[in-house]
């Protein structure tokens, strides 16, 4: 007993000097275990808004490793528009059942609707012990005074409440009040169209396991135009980011291209949602972190999002469990950027940039998205892209097929070009 | 090693080259095919007329796929259409005819290399002209497109000295052209201001230096436009890392908690 005081003395003897150690250097070093005051009588309160993926991953982590989490949710039973497909290893990583998959070769991509993965995460938080608020937050009050908590204002049945928090995590996506409230910046947004369509048996039967991309001018000219199936439609959609205004003569191009399969088909929903193209330019302020697409966690190219939002949610989660030692110690704006913001860009931002340079070159002009198709046959290829999507991972190759792939990329690129300027000077 | 890692993490739109198959059509189709029960469509084609005409062979290939396409693998480009190699396809009831591409050369899905042969040999240049305006022309007109009748050609049947004999050789005559009679002057201008000839021009740092900015200049900058072209694309590859970096900028001295 007397030694455990001791210690306690000895830490907050440590602690005391480090703390007021200027913070002009950004390299600290810590001769304790963590500077943070512990919390008396009470674990740290975290208050997650959204219960998509990113917010439910969050708070089951959060949930697991003793904070006390509160989640919020506007809408619970919503149906998010979107494209609802998720790579293999998220089944892995987030124990994903397969009754959920509506669509599932064993090899490729899941595809599920939305509104049944949200409520499996979300439901799988609260088992965890998050508790699940069914309210709309209006707004956050942002402390004046260190430690001082956060404060949660929401409606709910009709009536205002309030509640204090020492954390915060923003998973609201794209149109995030919480980065609004933390003034962390806005980002450019792309546009995602889409109608749901039901079709015939026979139709159906044509998408048993195929889902389409459609690239060229008409349907986007910085995007792509997609048929994905869903349970007993298909979803066709588009999407742009500078021609946003034009986005329905975009779909009904991709309507056209698509027409014989899809002609006779009844819509059934018209959806539409703003994706980020890049991350906010602050995603980290205080004692607020952002996580999902309220962060900008969308890979160019393909408009990924479900895999990198659930991922960060459960990264940001972990850090916060790992910096507050389980719930015990306050944290701090270093810690969450130490522990999350610096271990997720380390992880992702190779892959993320490279999307961004593919998106750049293939998604340009025709001649360049004609080139892609044209290398996008070769199996090699293929067999690369699939495996690198589906584990994040790097597939394992063979050099000198690397070095012929880039070889043909370069080669193709070329000769497409060289047709493109071809055809600007024809008149047909 | 890095560049083989930044070229494989996860992105859906790898290079690659169809399997090598310069000269002999029917040689593409094998490959092709043989692609088709693993790869996901990566060209489709069709006309909806078609539909009911589609060539047996290539629609039951294609439907072996068992595969979900991964969202991010192109379909159709451009959707072609193969035109007459199923004759005049029976027009489907319900669709509005659109018109087709459709060309006596262009057959099942390629061009007919035979039809190009001019004095015993293929004309490749009339097959790039072709494949322009093939193009050219579903750029202007959008096609519906199906797996029933897949595009086969791609711009690597055409032979690459074929490309460089056209397109590589005018231009690096121009260029090189160019770079002599900079070069040139270049010379006799240091030499008179200088007096050093042009063999010890040659041995001299600075000169040498001159020398790299002259070809770098004249391969880079091919028009006028190419100023302004470059420096927006050295803005361009650095502006996304700008953004993910934005949020580490914040730190400043006694930023409060």
């Amino acid at each position: 007993m007397a030694s455990a005081t001791q210690a306690a003395i000895f830490g907050s003897l440590f602690a005391a000097p480090l703390h007021t150690k200027p913070r002009s250097v950004t390299i600290r070093i810590r001769a304790s275990k963590s500077s943070n005051p512990p919390i008396v009588g009470r674990k740290l309160r975290a208050a997650v808004i959204g219960a998509g993926p990113a917010g439910s991953s969050a708070a089951e982590a959060l949930a697991a490793g003793g904070v006390e989490c509160f989640l919020f949710e506007r809408s619970p039973s919503g149906a998010k528009p979107c494209g609802g497909a998720i790579p293999l290893c998220m089944l892995d990583e987030f124990d994903i059942p397969a009754r959920l998959i509506d669509r599932h070769p064993n090899e490729f991509i899941a595809m599920l609707r939305r509104e049944v993965l949200d409520s499996f995460l979300r439901d799988r938080a609260q088992s965890r012990g998050a508790s699940l608020i069914s309210g709309l937050v209006t707004s956050l009050e942002i402390p004046t005074s260190s430690h001082a908590p956060y404060v949660v204002h929401y409606t709910k049945d009709n009536a205002r409440h309030a509640l204090a928090v020492d954390v915060v995590i923003g998973a609201d996506g794209a149109n995030s009040r919480v980065a609004k409230s933390i003034k962390a910046g806005s980002y450019a947004c792309a546009i995602a169209f889409q109608e749901r369509i039901k079709l015939t048996d026979d139709k159906m039967e044509y998408y048993e396991d195929l889902a389409e991309m459609y690239v060229g001018n008409d349907v986007s000219p910085d995007f792509y135009a997609w048929v994905f199936p869903k349970c007993d439609h298909v979803a066709v959609g588009t999407g742009t980011v500078c021609s946003k205004q034009d986005i329905k003569v975009f779909q009904r191009a991709i309507r056209a291209r698509a027409n014989a399969k899809i002609s006779g088909g009844k819509v059934i929903k018209v959806e539409a949602h703003p994706i980020p193209e890049h991350p906010r330019p602050t995603r980290v302020r205080g004692r607020v972190a952002l996580i999902g697409d309220a962060a900008g966690y969308v890979t160019k190219c393909s408009g990924e999002g479900i895999y990198f939002a659930a991922k960060s949610g459960r990264m940001c989660g972990e850090a916060i469990i790992k910096a507050s030692e389980g719930g015990e110690r306050m944290i701090d704006e270093d810690d969450l950027k130490r522990e999350y913001l610096k271990e997720w860009d380390a992880k992702y931002i190779t892959t993320f940039r490279f999307l961004d340079l593919l998106q750049k070159v293939f998604y340009g002009s025709d001649a360049a998205r004609e080139a892609l198709v044209e290398l996008c046959g070769d199996e090699y290829v293929q067999r690369m892209t699939f495996e690198s999507y589906l584990y994040k991972k790097l597939a394992d190759g063979n050099r000198w097929e690397d070095a012929k792939m880039v070889f043909n990329t370069v080669g193709s690129l070329m000769r497409c070009n060289i047709l493109g300027k071809k055809m600007e000077g024809l008149k047909l | 090693m890095s560049i083989s890692m930044a070229l494989l993490s996860p992105s859906t739109h790898l290079p690659s080259l169809s399997p090598s198959s310069y000269p002999k059509p029917l040689l593409t189709l094998k490959p092709y095919l043989s692609l088709r029960p693993k790869s996901p469509l990566f060209t489709t084609k069709a006309s909806a007329e078609n539909g009911a005409g589609a060539p047996g062979s290539a629609a039951t290939a294609v439907e072996a796929e068992p595969k979900v396409r991964e969202p991010a693998e192109p379909v159709a480009v451009k959707s072609g259409s193969s035109g007459e190699a199923n004759g005049s396809a029976g027009p489907a009831a319900e669709v509005e005819v659109v018109s087709l591409f459709e060309d006596a050369r262009w057959v099942n899905g390629t061009w007919d290399l035979k039809q190009f042969e001019k004095s015993g040999k293929t004309d490749w240049d009339a097959v790039i002209d072709a494949e322009a305006r093939r193009r050219k022309w579903l750029q202007d007109n959008p096609e519906s497109s199906s797996n029933d009748n897949p595009i086969l050609f791609d711009t690597s049947i055409v032979p690459w000295w074929a490309w460089v004999k056209r397109y590589h050789l005018p231009e690096a005559e121009l260029l090189n052209g160019r770079a002599a009679m900079v070069g040139f002057f270049s010379a006799y201008l240091v030499d008179s201001l200088t007096g050093v000839g042009l063999v010890d021009q040659m041995g001299n740092f600075f000169c040498k230096t001159l020398l790299f900015v002259a070809v770098a200049g004249v391969l880079l900058i091919r028009k006028n436009e190419d100023v302004e072209n470059l420096r927006k694309l050295l803005d361009e590859t650095t502006f996304y890392d700008k953004q993910w970096q934005a949020t580490w900028q914040d730190e400043t001295p006694g930023n409060p908690k």
